[in-house]
């Protein structure tokens, strides 16, 4: 028992070669740009499930915000990858992150707008029944 | 880039933090905590940030979303709340065969994603052989020797912000113009969308009386009825 212990805990801190458990121990201690990736996709899937399933407006648009933000943090990851190779301008990555935040505050004023006007003349924000260019 | 150590628990952390937060945006039942718990999504995302050494985004991401955006949602659904939180489950997501659809199409989505992300890090890793020695003083350039260490002394001063600030009016000045003048739009826009027909008469010099009196005559100006 002891000494698979020790087998174990020396296959987790010794370098390569290495198993397949281990190199997927070894990677999970030192996430690399795959696992921003990763939850960037996981991200992005939860507000596209947002989107599709929820009947209140102002959480569609919550989810929206939600796939922007995984797109945010593809950029980011990328940009910190750039940097790693010494790619002379590896921070675009960054200013297309600030741009999208700007599109997005953009969308959130111009989208409450909307929600408010369309509550005031429908007194609804269930999006099945807004249903006005529905014939 | 691999993170180690201290920097690698806390990625793992604040990624799970934000995909639990972003799972129980999507279900929670009230609006409010719907974007309470977006706010703690962001939050945790800022943080990855920061883990990524874009200290600058995840500035902006906490002042421009966690204080302009989400309090601009809540108070949105405070004027538009109708009590979702007192009804059913199915009320709250569309019906039964659309979830199934959809959370289909997401499993398939997020299957793919993941397929590729595992295809492509491998192909960047062999035109990249990561480096794990590369955290800390041998990232920084030579001239940030020079700069000033942190009121605790864990951590160095970088000249991260001022390379983005550097290369955002550089080369993408014009886009920036382009994102004020974007922002002017939707300011206004909204302000004409959201304003009520007493503020919209007033806009038009019309009269407060002659206003009430073409209301009497005519109650459906007031509320615009919509033939369904």
């Amino acid at each position: 028992m002891l000494t698979h212990l020790v087998t174990i805990s020396l296959l987790l801190f010794q370098e390569a070669p290495r198993s397949n458990l281990s190199q997927m121990v070894y990677s999970a201690r030192n996430p690399d740009i795959s696992k921003f990736l990763v939850v960037g996709a996981i991200l992005f899937t939860i507000g596209v499930a947002g989107v599709l399933t929820r009947r209140n407006i102002i959480v569609i648009f919550m989810s929206i915000e939600l796939i922007l933000n995984a797109a945010n943090l593809n950029f980011i990851a990328f940009s910190r990858y750039l940097q790693g190779t010494g790619n002379v301008n590896a921070v675009s990555g960054q200013i297309f992150a600030v741009f999208v935040i700007v599109v997005a505050a953009a969308e959130a004023a111009i989208g409450l707008g909307i929600v408010i006007a369309l509550y005031r003349n429908k007194e609804t924000i269930w999006v099945d029944e807004i249903d006005l260019l529905k014939w | 880039m691999i993170l180690t150590g201290w920097e690698a628990l806390f990625f793992w952390v604040f990624a799970i933090a934000a995909i639990f937060a972003g799972l129980l945006t999507v279900m929670a039942r009230n609006a409010v905590h719907s974007a309470l718990f977006l706010i703690s999504s962001l939050v945790s995302v800022a943080a990855l940030f920061v883990l990524a050494r874009a200290e600058f985004i995840a500035g902006v991401q906490i002042l421009v979303y966690v204080g302009g955006v989400m309090v601009l949602f809540l108070f949105v659904i405070m004027l538009v709340n109708v009590g979702a939180e007192e009804r059913g489950r199915d009320e709250i997501f569309n019906k039964q065969r659309q979830v199934g659809a959809s959370l289909l199409f997401c499993l398939i989505l997020v299957a793919g994603l993941l397929y590729a992300v595992n295809k492509g890090s491998v192909g960047l890793q062999r035109q990249n052989p990561p480096k794990v020695e590369e955290s800390g003083a041998a990232l920084q350039g030579p001239e940030d020797a020079t700069l000033a260490k942190s009121a605790t002394g864990t951590s160095e001063a970088t000249r991260d912000t001022e390379r983005v600030a550097g290369s955002l009016y550089r080369y993408a000045s014009l886009p920036f113009e382009i994102a004020s003048v974007l922002l002017l739009v939707a300011i206004i826009g909204s302000v004409m969308l959201a304003r009520t027909l007493k503020q919209e008469a007033s806009a038009d010099d019309v009269d407060p009386e002659v206003l009430q009196e073409e209301l009497q005559e005519h109650p459906e100006v007031g509320k615009v009825e919509v033939a369904s």
